[in-house]
């Protein structure tokens, strides 16, 4: 895990734009079907912007536009000031793509598809520096000479963890090993820009981690990462913006802490029967309670919400829960137990199970993605 | 440009590798036309044929064949199954531009007809005592060939689903190569406006550059006349510009039907 001479070029290599990537107004369509409705974004040098969103949500139709693989529909544009498709070969250089699968010749070695991917970087003026590994020298079998590998490809494998497999053949690895193989040739030649397309999916934990710190390490070297993913853990360590996309548009997009911070404060608790109703509880912060009536057996009261079945052995309870959005969203929480727990002695009922806890990025996406189903 | 040509040199000789691999393809692409040749030799016996012994006939017109399988099929093969395994398409994401992908390919191709080519030039020395005349006009006849039968194919791979079909989509091509060009036997066997139409397929003028190259004689006309090498030339012009014409066709037809990427569902 290391990125020394990886981090020094990225640097060097920048220059004085801003924004790395711009989207404005792009629509993208296949036949009647419009996968992309008119999204605008922009990703600041040296920031990981993450696009989160279900599958046909339009995130690697989006990619694939900024990559250069087909044109906007409408709308523009531009990858470090550059047309991704007029300017492609100017353009081709300076990024690096990770796609979401495939596209490896299985019966290359991984240090043969690295060896390919370097040489046709040297040939674009960009050669490989990355050193560390320990060299593999070549060796005599029964079917011939196995050829060494040098010390940069050994440094790539080292990267990502795949240095014990440099001599195996590409269509032997799991997919997850192929996943990690094709980050290190995304990262290979130093790229200003990184797009990554669901760069974790089939690692196990360990090797997601390790995927994790690349990026990281990339990022605080100066390269601009868009990233698209379904795992909001993800996008919660490693981007610094994120946009969730939903049928073709970002219904809400900011900084990772606009975002969970506009998703509210959360304050839920139970009483015990089913008697209660909106009247008795108290507004606060300017929000009324969503009461759900749970329990019971006698089937006349019990109206479990959905997605929280409630064991039909147990006594009947209503469950309440605040969102709070008030604007003040570092003491809101705390400013709404006062009252709430006023009400509660008034009442003599106990707050069974009381939980605050703060809004997070999944409710966020379940909302975004509810509100259109 | 310079970039294109390192990159098309570097995936010219990746082919080269995975084709060495490929038991299949080894066999399918490099001995199947050898086989035939020394089917054709033995069926052509030692009759002469437009002035030449029969095996020295077919030998200079076997490259034709070569075309077929080491060119065309190989490369139908190899563009739709890298395009369905995405591998077109990473390429085309990483450094290599789309020309140089695609001359990549046809460089790999030129260089298997060459080897094979070789080949048949030993086995032609060593059996009929024949010695190429011309060795550009064979050169110029193999890389004029191999550009329009790279192109072919990268318009019949987008015709083709999968890898296994393409077998099949394959077929009518070559029985055309097989059948309509003077490989085993001349043009003047074939009733009249036969005759004519194969003339015109992009085989026939191959081989008879290839022919006229190898033997120094003419065999674009059914005579067999010796020639000069300056006369070789002159009777190639013909053969280069209905080549040329074909370089744009299957240049139009691989713009228009090729695909980087398998049909989306």
């Amino acid at each position: 895990m290391r990125t020394p001479q990886l981090a020094d070029r990225v640097g060097a290599a920048s220059g004085g734009l801003d924004d790395v990537i711009e989207v404005g107004g792009l629509r993208q369509r296949y036949g009647d079907f419009e996968a992309v409705r008119g999204i605008s974004f922009t990703v600041p040098r040296g920031e990981v912007f993450a696009l989160l969103g279900t599958n046909g949500a339009g995130k690697t139709t989006t990619m694939e536009v900024l990559e250069g693989f087909r044109p906007a529909t409408d709308g523009t544009v531009r990858v470090l000031g550059l047309d991704p498709v007029r300017q492609q070969r100017e353009l081709r250089p300076r990024v690096g793509i990770m796609l979401q699968e495939g596209g490896f010749l299985g019966d290359l070695t991984v240090a043969e598809t690295v060896d390919l991917w370097k040489g046709l970087s040297e040939d674009a003026g960009r050669p490989v520096t990355l050193s560390g590994g320990a060299e593999l020298p070549g060796r005599l079998t029964l079917m011939g000479r196995v050829r060494g590998v040098d010390r940069a490809t050994m440094g790539a494998l080292e990267l990502v963890g795949l240095e014990s497999k440099a001599r195996v053949k590409v269509k032997q690895l799991s997919g997850g090993q192929k996943r990690r193989l094709d980050l290190a040739l995304a990262v290979l030649s130093a790229p200003e820009v990184l797009f990554l397309d669901e760069p974790t999916t089939g690692m196990d934990p360990e090797a997601r981690r390790t995927t994790w710190k690349v990026i990281e390490d990339l990022r605080d070297a100066g390269t601009s990462v868009l990233l698209t993913t379904h795992y909001l853990e993800e996008a919660e360590r490693l981007a610094t913006r994120l946009a969730i996309m939903h049928e073709g548009r970002i219904h809400t997009h900011g900084t990772v802490e606009e975002v969970v911070a506009a998703s509210g404060d959360r304050i839920a608790f139970r009483l015990p029967g089913t008697s209660w109703t909106f009247g008795d509880l108290p507004v606060l912060d300017g929000v009324a309670p969503v009461l759900t009536y749970a329990g019971g057996g006698d089937g006349t009261a019990a109206r479990p919400a959905a997605g929280s079945p409630a064991a039909p052995s147990t006594a009947p309870f209503t469950e309440v829960v605040y969102t709070l959005t008030g604007a003040d969203t570092e003491t809101r929480a705390h400013a709404a137990l006062r009252p709430l727990m006023a009400w509660a002695d008034g009442r003599g009922a106990a707050l069974e199970r009381l939980a605050v806890r703060r809004g997070t990025l999944e409710d966020v996406f379940m909302r975004v993605v509810g509100e259109q189903r | 440009m310079k970039t294109d040509v390192l990159h098309a040199v570097r995936l010219a000789r990746l082919d080269l590798t995975l084709v060495a691999r490929n038991t299949t393809v080894l066999f399918n692409v490099l001995l199947l036309p050898l086989l035939m040749a020394w089917m054709f030799t033995g069926a052509q016996g030692g009759a002469e044929v437009a002035g030449v012994p029969g095996g020295a006939f077919v030998l200079t017109g076997v490259p034709g064949l070569m075309l077929g399988f080491a060119v065309f099929i190989n490369l139908v093969n190899s563009f739709t199954a890298r395009r369905e395994e995405l591998v077109l398409k990473r390429l085309r994401g990483g450094q290599p531009s789309a020309l140089a992908v695609m001359a990549g390919s046809g460089l790999g191709a030129l260089a298997l007809l060459l080897g094979q080519m070789a080949l048949l030039g030993i086995w032609l020395h060593r059996t009929e005592g024949v010695l190429p005349a011309n060795v550009p006009l064979i050169l110029l006849a193999a890389v004029l060939g191999v550009i329009v039968f790279a192109l072919l194919a990268a318009a019949f791979s987008g015709l083709t689903p999968n890898a296994e079909m393409a077998q099949i989509t394959v077929l009518p091509v070559l029985m055309v190569m097989l059948l309509g060009a003077p490989i085993a036997f001349p043009l003047d066997v074939l009733p009249g406006p036969l005759g004519t139409v194969s003339g015109l397929l992009p085989v026939t003028p191959v081989v008879e550059m290839m022919r006229t190259g190898f033997l120094g004689a003419d065999h674009f006309s059914s005579g067999g006349e010796a020639l000069s090498t300056a006369g070789q030339w002159v009777a190639a012009l013909p053969s280069i510009g209905i080549m040329a014409v074909w370089i744009g066709v299957t240049g139009l037809l691989a713009r228009w039907l090729f695909r980087w990427e398998p049909r989306h569902g």
